[in-house]
């Protein structure tokens, strides 16, 4: 998985929610053509709220959702949400996949005071899940996280982790032995 | 005064001896849960008495064929903030059982949304519904104060208690 890009495509972002419909970043590729993609949906009666920066935006070689719960019934609904909402907005869904599930034990003493034969088990289950999407921008990411967490449902937790791709450092970009000539 | 001194003298060798290693004693403490007596309603002689579903299935069907009764993240693997939760959920239950006296008709049901608290609970059409509806604007307004969170209160009425069995 090469964290390294050679060149930067600066790209300008353009996200618009109207009245909770999401739609994807448009990317524009090059600088010099002045060419900006509006996407609008069927009337409606809102304003349409309209952000525009010049900063590039973040690029995430891989966006990873990780969802964990008591109810394994819950977290497959979620699981079939989330890659619902992922395909309708155009994200290229790599795997959705149960890590193994985590059981907690403890066996304690039942009566209060002697009996120390007569134990009681107690077990608590955490089961997962994981969605893995792969080449996201961040605006997508940004707009999609938004729409997954906020129909989260009671009971569940959610850990995310975005891999991105940065520029290679101008001082490591060539081997310093190019530079030295031998002897 | 030879006999007192002769006492002191034994007190402090049986004192050094019971610091030494031959005496010492270890107290080993774990938590003592009543796995057979906690929410189990057993059957009785005598009069049949109803039982709702939550009362009828005991505590190992849960998650087969109960529901949660509180329903957060911090009992998960990893997540802490479980000790505040519980003390946050036993201080609502008792605040929902003594504000709406006598109309719970089912146990409580708190769910937790991010900043949103939510209560839902099943009552007896005890009240009036104007006397509901000023309950609930109340308790929302006390619990938001009181734990700095939004507290949304979804209740539903029945006419009486729903009777699973009688035991």
């Amino acid at each position: 998985m090469a964290a390294c890009v050679s060149s930067v495509r600066s790209v300008r972002v353009l996200s618009k929610i109207i009245h909770g419909h999401f739609l994807p970043a448009a990317a524009v590729q090059h600088q010099a053509s002045s060419s900006r993609w509006l996407h609008w949906t069927r009337g409606s009666a809102l304003s349409p709220e309209v952000s525009l920066t010049e900063e590039p935006d973040a690029l995430y070689q891989e966006l990873s959702v990780r969802v964990k719960g008591h109810d394994r019934a819950v977290l497959d609904s979620y699981e079939f949400f989330a890659t619902l909402a992922a395909r309708e907005l155009g994200l290229t869904l790599e795997r959705a996949f149960e890590p193994r599930k985590h059981t907690e034990k403890l066996t304690l003493l039942k009566s209060v005071h002697i009996f120390k034969k007569h134990r009681v088990q107690y077990e608590s289950r955490t089961h997962q899940r994981c969605i893995q999407m792969s080449r996201v921008t961040g605006s997508t990411a940004r707009v999609y996280l938004e729409y997954i967490q906020r129909n989260l449902p009671e009971g569940v937790a959610m850990e995310v982790t975005k891999t991105s791709v940065e520029k290679i450092p101008e001082h490591i970009q060539k081997p310093l032995w190019t530079d030295c000539t031998l002897e | 005064m030879a006999t007192s001194f002769r006492q002191t003298k034994l007190l402090s060798i049986v004192s050094s001896q019971l610091n030494s290693a031959a005496c010492l004693r270890n107290i080993h403490c774990t938590a003592a849960c009543l796995k057979n007596c906690a929410a189990r309603i057993r059957v009785a002689k005598g009069d049949y008495k109803p039982v709702t579903y939550e009362q009828a299935y005991h505590p190992h069907h849960i998650g087969h064929r109960k529901g949660w009764l509180s329903q957060h993240t911090s009992n998960l693997h990893g997540e802490d903030g479980a000790a505040e939760r519980v003390v946050e959920d036993v201080f609502i239950r008792r605040f929902m059982y003594g504000t709406f006296h006598g109309c719970l008709a089912d146990e409580v049901v708190i769910k937790r949304r991010g900043n949103l608290l939510v209560i839902c609970a099943v009552m007896i059409q005890k009240l009036l519904p104007s006397k509901f509806y000023f309950l609930i604007g109340y308790t929302e307004e006390l619990l938001s104060h009181f734990y700095k969170c939004l507290v949304k209160i979804e209740m539903q009425t029945v006419e009486e208690k729903m009777v699973y069995k009688y035991l």
